[in-house]
């Protein structure tokens, strides 16, 4: 039947085939509720009487299409058919989440909409079961599944994503479609983010200052919430987690409403609370490393054919309690702190967080508009406003008792950002598709108590312009922007203010080329420049870094840091086989990193060692592969690969805190649908984290920790309770209760990491689609 | 179309006027920073003061003091402590935070908290001294808190002495282990 009808088509084709038809819509259709592949759902293409019907994977392709928009209609026995218009320049994939109703047939309303522009750079997409096995944890240690991607740690609370060897001021991460502005520079501030507001979590690898702007030297994370519900009803999803390491419990829930008399309007929202107590190691409880969250989310948005607007408000608080045993006064009691093989200070289990902690709120206002431009293309213009608050409470109150009762932060930084973003996408023209964008941002930012960074105030913006080009088997991607930044310092030197000015400007380029050699296999290739103006403390920061007991000296007279990134990559996409490898080479000029510097600085609590920020130029050269073959369709087996070579050429040496090569195995077994039960599976993991051996000599205390395997366990499964589905996932880290430590973490001086944790996740999404008499056809 | 950009400008008139309405901002521009001297300790001055028990050696001070602090500018004074041979001297210590106006004495705060502190002196090698501590804490077995010490100076020498305060709050034991380094100075020391 199958092979009739492709014949058909094919002599379809031939026949109302102009030249370059020869582009592939693939994907595959997948039910909605229990995410199982449909087989024999039929793709339609209105416009061209095109059509395909899904295998048993619930696979369909339909080749030698022709650029343009199409209407593409996916029906299924028992579904809603789904319509939708979509814009072909390129191949390009689309899977349909037809839903099924046994016993009453909805309307479905389709909004037409172009598919928004995404970059042809090497991404990566995490979503679905992939992100729910994550659920509970961090922003930063949730992407650490992905090649290329670590952590750096500040103890077990602060976690911040690496990407590529470099993290904080060198990797941009787009909240909600907005630059997140907090205080990133220091690599104990975490991202200000509740993971559970997105539904895909994306990571750009490789220099893209074009599109986004400053600072997407190494990368960029795109934290993206699932579009308003645009089908008449309510939807609900409520998620719990509970874990046993700190004996954690986190709840986040989020009901979504369109009305069936405004089908324009939508609304939703969603909120996160979390509370865990002090952590343990194998063989001890971390003192004081208990925190509390509570984040919520509110959007609501108007959208018709031809324009739309929508607006969105979040909030962010947390208060993570920081492990009390790092808490040193000067470089001996480093010492004695890294000679002993326990901290001395062992705690016990408690919810309670104590001094030193840090406190942190972060807001976000957008405003978004778009509206259609005829049949050119697309206007968005987008407001945003931000707020960063950020506590940190050392581990003593003041001595003076009137000081202590006000019970202040000793470090207090407060940052408020306005941001506008206007761009125009123009539809397909000759085979070009592109934006033009401009955007700009203001910036104050102001601090109380100890001195670490002045108070400042900045306006950037930028212009740019990308234009895909997208023929035969190639797409082509170019890229030209320009950035300006003024940034004005107000500081007491002694007891007058000094506020120097800053200049800094820049123009970057990208260039993407991907060539798709055949159905399986396609090759990319991108260079892209990236820049970044020295951040505030690398300019002005004086004083001691507690914790790794140095003294940081910022230098006034930096220039700004500028990328020149290369990735070449392969992709290989079979039934069976899927296999992707990506190798990059990233050479920065003017990296600014800390140089240590003699003598060392003489204070009241004793001498010491000195660093200062000091610029060199860097490559960073390295593979990310990821390889995954199913043995039988039920058993799948996953290899991945990082590897890292960072060096600093001018000092000829490695340079430091870089990730060690990583590589992991794992076996998922997938059980076949059962009559209450689906989506079951099993997966084994194990990890291998090679010592970092190429680090500088003489800049650490110690040397890097040494190599360690963790075996891991994960398995869910989708239960149906009439139309009620629930999912369950158990999940087990560290399954082994290996003791080690982290050379990313900074607190590997102090202590372990934290040994087995067992995670229960439940995941209930509750629909609600108003019952209607007609059914479309 | 017209009606549509219409629509489109009240839209965004609307989403625009909601946000300025609600939210008085709090950031304007940043032209004024705290003032420098803030509610922060800092300990900028350790001052010892050593008097002749028997009355016949004449009064000998030493201090170390970084005016501005950790950082910026280097201590401007780091004394080197000459006692003479073969006396018992009294010591006290001061310790002061000059960043303020007038000074803040904090030593009289460590007195107020005598139960989370301790000092420790350690005469380096080939200095003829011994260093007992007088004063003790108000925990119900008292020990000792080091504000205030006796130094008993033998042949002529030179070498080293080196001071440092434990903060030790709620786990003072009378040893060194436990709490972190609050003060921690190496002064030079001359018996002649």
């Amino acid at each position: 039947m199958k092979k009739t009808l492709s014949i058909f088509f094919l002599l379809l084709n031939a026949l109302l085939s102009i030249s370059q038809c020869d582009l592939t819509l693939q994907g595959k259709v997948i039910d909605h509720h229990d995410r199982q592949p449909l087989e024999f759902a039929t793709i339609f293409i209105k416009e061209s009487g095109k059509g395909a019907i899904t295998d048993s994977l619930g696979y369909y392709v339909i080749s030698g299409l022709c650029p343009g928009t199409y209407t593409i209609t996916c029906v299924h026995i028992g579904c809603d058919s789904i319509s939708e218009l979509i814009t072909i320049t390129a191949d390009q994939t689309k899977n349909f989440y037809p839903e099924h109703h046994l016993h009453e047939l909805g309307l479905v309303n389709i909004v037409s909409e172009k598919v928004p522009e995404k970059t042809v750079q090497p991404s990566y997409e995490m979503k679905g079961r992939e992100l729910d096995e994550q659920r509970g944890e961090s922003l930063g240690q949730a992407l650490k599944t992905i090649t290329g991607v670590n952590t750096i740690q500040t103890g077990g609370n602060v976690s911040k994503p690496v990407i590529h060897g470099m993290h904080s001021n060198r990797i941009l991460i787009l909240n909600n479609g907005i630059r997140q502005e907090g205080q990133q520079w220091g690599s104990e501030h975490a991202p200000e983010i509740d993971p559970f507001i997105a539904n895909k979590l994306t990571v750009i690898k490789g220099a893209n200052s074009v599109r986004y702007g400053s600072d997407a030297i190494a990368g960029v994370i795109l934290v993206e919430p699932n579009k308003l519900r645009d089908s008449a009803g309510v939807g609900a999803e409520v998620n719990l987690v509970g874990m046993s390491n700190g004996r954690s419990g986190t709840a986040s829930a989020m009901l979504e409403q369109n009305f069936k008399k405004i089908p324009a309007l939508s609304w939703r929202l969603q909120g996160t609370l979390k509370q865990s107590g002090a952590t343990h190691t194998p063989t001890y409880y971390l003192k004081n490393t208990g925190m509390k969250e509570y984040n919520f989310s509110a959007a609501a948005g108007w959208k018709k054919e031809k324009y739309g607007a929508e607006i969105f408000y979040s909030q962010f608080n947390t208060t993570l309690g920081i492990f009390a045993g790092a808490h040193i006064g000067n470089v001996s009691d480093l010492y004695d702190a890294i000679n002993r093989t326990e901290p001395l200070e062992k705690g016990e289990f408690t919810y309670s967080i104590d001094r030193p902690y840090q406190h942190i709120e972060h807001e976000l206002f957008k405003a978004k508009a778009f509206v259609l431009t005829g049949k050119a293309g697309k206007l968005n213009i987008i407001y945003a406003r931000q707020y960063n608050l950020r506590n940190e409470f050392s581990k003593d109150k003041p001595l003076n008792d009137s000081l202590a009762a006000l019970n202040k932060p000793e470090l207090q930084f407060e940052i408020t950002s306005h941001s506008a973003d206007l761009t125009w996408e123009h539809n397909y023209i000759k085979h070009f598709t592109g934006m033009i964008g401009v955007s700009g941002m203001t910036q104050g930012n102001t601090y109380s108590g100890r001195y670490f960074i002045p108070n400042y105030r900045n306006y950037s913006g930028g212009i740019y312009w990308i234009e895909k080009y997208s023929r035969n088997k190639f797409q082509l991607e170019a890229g030209i922007r320009y950035d300006y930044r003024w940034l004005r310092i107000y500081k007491y030197e002694g007891k007058v203010i000094v506020s120097p000015i800053y200049n800094y400007e820049n123009v970057s380029g990208t260039l993407t080329a991907v060539y798709k050699a055949s159905k399986k296999v396609s090759f990319n290739f991108n260079a892209g420049s990236a820049w970044r103006p020295p951040a505030v403390n690398e300019l002005y920061s004086d004083g001691i870094h507690h914790g790794s007991a140095t003294f940081e000296i910022g230098d006034k007279t930096l220039k700004p840091e500028k990328a020149y990134n290369f990735i070449a990559g392969m992709n290989y996409h079979s039934e069976k086989l899927h296999a992707e490898v990506e190798l990059y080479h990233n050479i920065i000029d003017d990296y600014i990193n800390l140089q240590p510097q003699i003598p060392a600085t003489v204070t009241i609590h004793g001498s010491f060692p000195t660093f200062v920020y000091t610029q060199s130029d860097a490559t960073f050269t390295g593979l990310d592969a990821q390889l995954s073959y199913y043995i039988i369709p039920q058993l799948l087996i996953t290899g991945k690969a990082s590897v890292l070579r960072a060096f600093n050429k001018t000092t000829n040496d490695w340079l430091i805190q870089m990730p060690s090569d990583r590589f992991s195995g794992e076996i998922t077994y997938n059980f076949k649908k059962a009559k209450k039960i689906s989506e079951s599976y099993i997966t084994l993991n194990a990890e291998y984290t090679n010592k970092q051996w190429r680090v500088p000599a003489n800049s650490d205390y110690l040397s890097p920790p040494k190599a360690y395997t963790l075996i891991n366990l994960e398995m869910g499964t989708t239960v149906h309770l009439g139309t009620q589905t629930i999912t369950i996932g158990i999940g087990c880290n560290n399954l082994l209760n290996t003791s080690y430590r982290n050379y990313m973490n900074r607190f590997r001086y102090y202590s372990d990491e934290m040994g087995r944790n067992i995670t229960l996740r439940l995941k209930i999404p509750i629909n609600y689609s108003p019952k209607t008499k007609s059914t479309e056809k | 179309m017209k009606t549509t950009l219409k629509t489109f400008a009240i839209l965004l008139i609307i989403a625009i006027s909601i946000f300025t309405g609600c939210k008085k901002d709090t950031d304007s521009p940043v032209a004024e920073p705290p003032p420098p001297v803030n509610e922060s300790e800092i300990m900028t001055t350790f001052r010892l003061n050593f008097t002749d028990s028997a009355g016949f050696a004449p009064s000998v001070a030493a201090q170390f003091r970084d005016p501005d602090g950790d950082g910026g500018n280097p201590p401007v004074q780091f004394d080197t402590v000459k006692l003479s041979a073969n006396t018992t001297y009294l010591a006290y210590i001061t310790i002061l935070d000059e960043t303020k106006t007038p000074a803040d004495t904090i030593s009289k705060e460590i007195k107020e908290e005598a139960n989370d502190h301790l000092f420790f002196f350690t005469p380096g090698a080939g200095i003829n001294e011994t260093i007992t501590i007088l004063d003790l804490d108000t925990n119900p077995t008292p020990l000792p808190l080091g504000l205030q010490t006796k130094w008993k100076t033998g042949s002529a020498s030179s070498g080293t002495t080196h001071i440092v305060l434990r903060h030790q709050a709620g786990v003072k034991n009378g040893s060194y282990t436990p709490g972190e380094t609050d003060i921690d100075i190496t002064f030079q020391t001359k018996i002649q």
